[in-house]
């Protein structure tokens, strides 16, 4: 693992103040949505960030790339604190890192045709024009595989899928290091999500830009990525390799996530026993003590209620935050 | 086993500004009393219509079912006036939907929800069926019942909205319930728990179930029997097991080797279908699956294919298959 870091995240946190009062308005408490994130995104690789809604995914993404502000930590690209930058500093950086989003049709403007939608970061940086503009724009539409023919239709004339092929051309135009994918095949029918995937897949492969790919499908997020995060209430549970996650999984909520996923055979479904996991995802305005998932979690003993765990190293990469193994006893 | 439903031939149509969607084409299928089948298939290729059209709920005049009988314990509901199908809805078959939000009303306590069916179909008083609703919240897993019962659904997460939704379909003991999706919207875990529930309740009332979804893997963990639908028609059928071991149609086994496994060695790559479903306005005049199907011969072209019994319970709208070749099941095993 030498490879060369594109991004990387150091204890990052969002609080999001909850407001009261109309007139004086005052602070009462704080939705802790991302707590303490650490993380590093190499060039060319894909990192699954998976957990269940609310656990603070799209915050941490949207705080990676500086759309939403972090309340402290750091961003380091390219050498460079992101989060010390101002808006103005921030904007020739911007054309490194794109996201896509889940639905396709709200982050796409319905007056613009096709051509529009994936030239418009080309005219925003001021990039290309005339001919060169053109024929890039005709490259980015082959390249998500949309014909020729359909470059002046408007969002409403595609399918879901080929909304989202026009987000990825969107997102390639300026060659980006780094693209958040924020649930970008949620939307989407099976055989669409597969043409997705490997669209996604032959874009590293080609152009090799990193992928922070948030979904909740863990299927899915075997496989494309490399490594897996797994978030629970603003917090890293665990962390690993893909292979290692998947075959052997420490943390008591990933084996949770992992037991909960169907698997489409009958007759492997008929041997399994379903573990469900009890409960809801409690309310990150007031987070349970100790380690947060302890509520819900069916291995919790005495500690877990009382011990915040530490992100612990436990070998070859692999990183819990579960008072069951030594290594995350602070 | 005498099939508690049987829905012969079912064709429904919309009447829309471009032309006709023939959203539910001749279509038939069964289910068993306690059986619990699946309908699963992509958006958009009838799965929801086809069951509205069994409770006669789809929105007239745009939409109209143009054929077919729909079979309930020896009845045909299609041909019951309006007020003696009434008796049906939400009694003995009831519905559980996709967004409960939407089908929930915003301004009534969910107490009263739940009691309206009591009160209507089985004769029960307000308090009666006010305490019968606290009973169901508790049975389908709502703590503290007693103070919930009077709480509007906005008051409610997502997850424990779907509770309530099977709260009212269960509450006149129905003999069929017909789940729309019911967790499409919710997380794995979620998922996961609303499924075990309804899957107990079903067992312990042996209540039949059918089941829609896009979901392959929820079809194998709780189905016995399914229908594969594709643009408006059943185009497989068979037990779960067989079907998904041996599928009859290129669509099934394209489909299955469209989603990862997570029991299986990693693929490097996934083998989607190519394109996208037609249009329900204007199908080709042969099989609809055929522009994207990579064993299409000549006749696929010209004649839609009928659902034909092809080995035992075992059935399939495929001219290939009904030739006896099925290439597809050496590339998928
Ligand atoms: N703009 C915001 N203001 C207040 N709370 C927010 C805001 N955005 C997200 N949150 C809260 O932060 C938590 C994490 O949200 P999010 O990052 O969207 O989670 P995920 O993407 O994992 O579903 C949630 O409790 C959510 O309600
Ligand atoms: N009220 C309606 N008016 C016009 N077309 C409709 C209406 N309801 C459904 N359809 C069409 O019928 C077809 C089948 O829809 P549906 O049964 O909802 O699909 P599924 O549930 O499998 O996603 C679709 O093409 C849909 O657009
Ligand atoms: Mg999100
Ligand atoms: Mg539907």
């Amino acid at each position: 693992m030498a490879k060369e870091i594109v991004l990387e995240i150091n204890n990052l946190t969002k609080y999001f103040p909850v407001v009261k009062g109309f007139i004086r308005r005052s602070v009462v408490a704080e939705v802790k949505a991302v707590d303490g994130v650490s993380l590093a995104i190499h060039k060319g690789e894909t990192v699954g960030l998976v957990g269940e809604s609310g656990c603070g995914k799209t915050t941490l993404g949207k705080c990676a790339l500086q759309l939403i502000r972090p309340t402290s930590g750091e961003v380091i690209f390219h050498g460079q604190d992101l989060t010390e930058l101002d808006d103005k500093a921030l904007r020739p950086l911007r054309k490194h890192f794109q996201i896509i989003f889940q639905d396709p049709y709200d982050s796409l403007n319905p007056r613009f045709t096709a051509t529009d939608i994936v030239g418009e970061p080309l005219r925003i940086h001021n990039l290309l024009s005339g001919k060169a503009y053109d024929e890039r724009v005709a490259e980015l539409l082959d390249i998500v595989g949309l014909a020729p023919y359909m470059a002046d239709r408007y969002p409403h004339e595609f399918s879901g899928g080929q909304r989202q092929r026009l987000g990825v051309a969107r997102a390639l135009a300026l060659q980006p290091e780094f693209i958040l994918c924020d649930e970008p095949l949620s939307a989407l029918d099976v055989s669409i999500q597969a043409q997705i995937l490997n669209l996604l897949d032959d874009l590293q492969q080609k152009y090799g830009v990193a992928y922070l790919f948030i979904s909740h499908d863990l299927s899915v997020v075997r496989h494309i990525s490399d490594r897996v995060v797994v978030m629970y209430l603003g917090k890293i549970m665990e962390i690993s390799n893909r292979d290692e996650l998947y075959s052997a999984p420490m943390h008591p909520y990933t084996k949770a996530l992992l037991s909960a996923v169907p698997i489409p055979d009958p007759a492997v479904e008929a041997k399994r026993a379903v573990q469900v996991l009890k409960g809801e995802v409690p309310s990150p305005l007031n987070p349970p003590s100790g380690c947060v998932f302890h509520p819900r979690c069916p291995q919790a003993f005495k500690d877990c209620s009382e011990i915040l765990p530490v992100l612990g190293d436990t070998g070859n990469g692999h990183h819990v935050a579960c008072l069951l193994y030594k290594e995350s006893y602070p | 086993m005498k099939p508690i439903l049987e829905v012969c031939n079912l064709s429904t149509n919309f009447h829309t500004q471009d032309g006709i969607v023939k959203a539910v084409d001749n279509v038939s299928y069964n289910i068993g009393r306690g059986e619990t089948v699946a309908l699963v298939g992509e958006s958009g290729c009838g799965k929801t219509v086809s069951a509205l059209s069994v409770l006669r709920l789809v929105a007239e005049p745009v939409g109209k079912i143009t054929q077919g009988s729909v079979f309930f314990d020896g009845v045909d509901l299609l041909k019951l006036p309006e007020n003696e199908m009434r008796k049906y809805r939400g009694s003995r078959i009831s519905m559980i939907f996709q967004e409960p939000l939407t089908s929930l009303n915003p301004v009534v306590t969910i107490g009263s929800q739940i009691a309206e069916g009591l009160e209507t179909h089985k004769q029960m008083s307000h308090h009666e069926a006010i305490n019968e609703a606290i009973n169901l919240l508790k049975l389908v897993g709502i703590p503290h019942p007693e103070s919930r019962v009077n709480d509007y659904p906005h008051q409610f997460s997502g997850g424990m909205r779907q509770r309530v939704m099977i709260a009212i379909a269960i509450a006149c003991k129905p003999e069929l319930i017909i789940a729309d999706e019911p967790t499409t919207a919710v997380d794995v875990t979620i998922q996961a728990q609303l499924l075990e529930l309804i899957r107990g309740i079903s067992k312990e009332l042996n209540t039949s179930l059918i089941l829609i979804t896009h979901n392959l893997g929820i079809v194998a963990r709780y189905a016995h029997r399914v229908f594969v639908m594709y643009a408006g028609r059943i185009v497989e059928s068979g037990t779960s097991l067989e079907v998904y071991h041996h599928p009859d149609h290129p669509y099934t086994a394209g489909l299955l080797a469209s989603v990862p496994r997570l029991d299986e060695p990693r693929k490097l790559r996934l083998e989607p279908i190519k394109d996208q479903p037609p249009d329900l306005i204007s199908l080709p005049p042969g099989c609809a699956f055929e522009p994207r199907c990579g064993y299409a011969i000549d006749q696929c072209r010209k004649e839609k294919p009928d659902l034909i019994e092809i080995s035992r319970n075992h059935f399939s709208a495929c001219w290939v298959a009904q030739k006896g070749h099925k290439p597809w099941q050496k590339k998928s095993s």
